[in-house]
């Protein structure tokens, strides 16, 4: 038992992708046949439930469960659309002080004896929430854009991580626009790479077809055709521990993929 | 006054003898010929010990001794050892302690250390390097970097990419010019020269 594994999303900066991130790599690993729960740590600012589209089936929350006001099953929201999807949502009238580190760590060892997976949504900042957020976690991907104060934010972060025992975090990069890249408007995921020093695990190009699903509540990854629901789930699949190539948008492609394989055979 | 070799400096307690490098032959003449300029006044002052690096303590012993009987001072010896022997700005940057990082120092985080720091990795933005001693960076160093901070101004701060956001050595402060640098691609090296940093290639030949 406890053989699930705990990995939080998390950036500093906030509005970076921290949120659609969680909801895509959850779904399309549970779309895999994996048994996956998302978990809300964003005490007080609670989106993932909407971005799930499960915002009208919460009766209690992450706080009634660690305070024991209901049994954790009771606390879990199952996706009906997709077998073995789960969510753990956030209370949004208390604030981040209505639960406590130690009592994440307990709450994650349990969902590690059901879940398979357990990917946590951080709330943007290093405070408590995020200390929260990262108690239980096994694994760290940083989420981050191609944008200097994103990078900067994601330092700090890794080095906080690093500071409480989540060494190796990996990487990645949301919202790259290979057009601006290619007219050297947008920082590269080689630069980006270069200051942060860690393993690259995926891009996500910016889609519109994100900004339509989020509305809708369905996570991207459940669609067959926009390139971004490919660029998640290669990230599944990598976690999985395949190796997949970077998604071909760019005539420069090569060297990117050369990257993302040497930093892989690590 | 310009100083010479041998120096009397006053503190809490009493007169210490300062030794500023040379033979133990001319420190000697040199210490005399300073005695015996104002024999009587050193006649009512304590004379608590010997400072200085160029000097073994057999030889501050003699020299104490000499003071002592030949001239008949006022000697406390080891009186005040422990304050004398604890040099007031860190002197081991040509060799001294050295602490070496083998980590990339990220934002938000403070390395400091009261002798030389070597980090092998890179230092990034919003890092902070604080040592009394040299900083030497195998990598970037794009955060800020201040050595010699206890006031040495022949600390050093050398990188193989040296791009900091603000670079301090003693109490001499250089930041980046607003405008663009061009990255002239080598290892760098950043002293303090008429109190303003200045930067140049430390293998200019390369």
């Amino acid at each position: 038992m406890g053989m699930g594994k705990a990995i939080v999303i998390t950036s500093g900066k906030g509005g970076v992708g921290k949120t659609t991130t969680t909801a895509n790599i959850g779904t399309g690993l549970a779309i895999m046949g994996y048994k996956v729960v998302v978990v809300d740590t964003d005490i007080g600012l609670r989106n993932l439930d909407v971005v799930m589209g499960l915002e009208n089936r919460i009766v209690y929350d992450i706080v009634d469960v660690v305070e024991g006001n209901c049994r954790l099953k009771q606390g879990l929201i199952k996706d009906k659309r997709f077998d073995g999807l789960y969510l753990l949502p956030a209370a949004q009238t208390k604030d981040k002080t209505a639960v406590n580190p130690e009592q994440m760590i307990e709450l994650v060892a349990k969902l590690k004896e059901e879940f398979d997976f357990i990917i946590i949504d951080s709330p943007a900042g290093i405070e408590q929430g995020f200390k929260n957020s990262i108690a239980g976690a096994d694994e760290a991907y940083i989420v981050t854009t191609p944008e200097i104060s994103a990078v900067r934010d994601a330092d700090r972060v890794i080095g906080l991580l690093e500071a409480h025992g989540i060494n190796n975090p990996k990487l990645i990069v949301n919202r790259i626009r290979y057009d601006m890249v290619k007219r050297g408007d947008m920082m590269n995921v080689e630069d980006i790479v270069d200051i942060l020093a860690i393993d690259l695990l995926g891009i996500i190009p910016d889609d519109e077809a994100i900004v339509i699903s989020t509305n809708k509540g369905e996570p991207v990854v459940a669609e067959e055709k926009p390139l971004s629901a490919k660029a998640y789930r290669n990230i599944c699949n990598r976690i999985l521990g395949k190796e997949v190539e970077l998604l071909n948008l760019d005539n420069n492609e090569g060297k990117l993929s050369k990257l993302l394989k040497i930093l892989f055979s690590k | 006054m310009k100083e010479g070799l041998v120096n009397f400096k006053g503190i809490n307690g009493g007169i210490y003898i300062c030794v500023k490098g040379g033979e133990y032959s001319t420190i000697l003449q040199e210490l005399e010929r300073k005695l015996m300029e104002s024999l009587d006044f050193f006649k009512g002052a304590k004379i608590i010990g010997i400072k200085g690096d160029s000097i073994s303590r057999e030889e501050k012993n003699e020299l104490l001794n000499i003071m002592k009987y030949k001239y008949e001072l006022n000697v406390i010896e080891d009186s005040q050892e422990t304050f004398l022997d604890k040099p007031k700005v860190f002197e081991g940057i040509v060799e001294g302690m050295t602490k070496f990082i083998h980590n990339t120092i990220r934002s938000g985080q403070v390395i400091e250390y009261d002798g030389n720091i070597v980090i092998i990795g890179d230092v990034n933005p919003g890092a902070l390097i604080r040592a009394k001693g040299n900083i030497v960076i195998l990598g970037s160093l794009k955060g800020v970097a201040h050595a010699g901070i206890d006031g040495n101004t022949n600390a050093l701060v050398a990188a193989y990419d040296l791009r900091p956001m603000q670079l301090r050595i003693g109490n001499v402060i250089g930041r980046r010019p607003d405008e663009n640098m061009d990255i002239i691609g080598l290892p760098e090296v950043a002293r303090v020269y008429d109190n303003e940093v200045v930067i140049e290639p430390y293998l200019p030949r390369k």
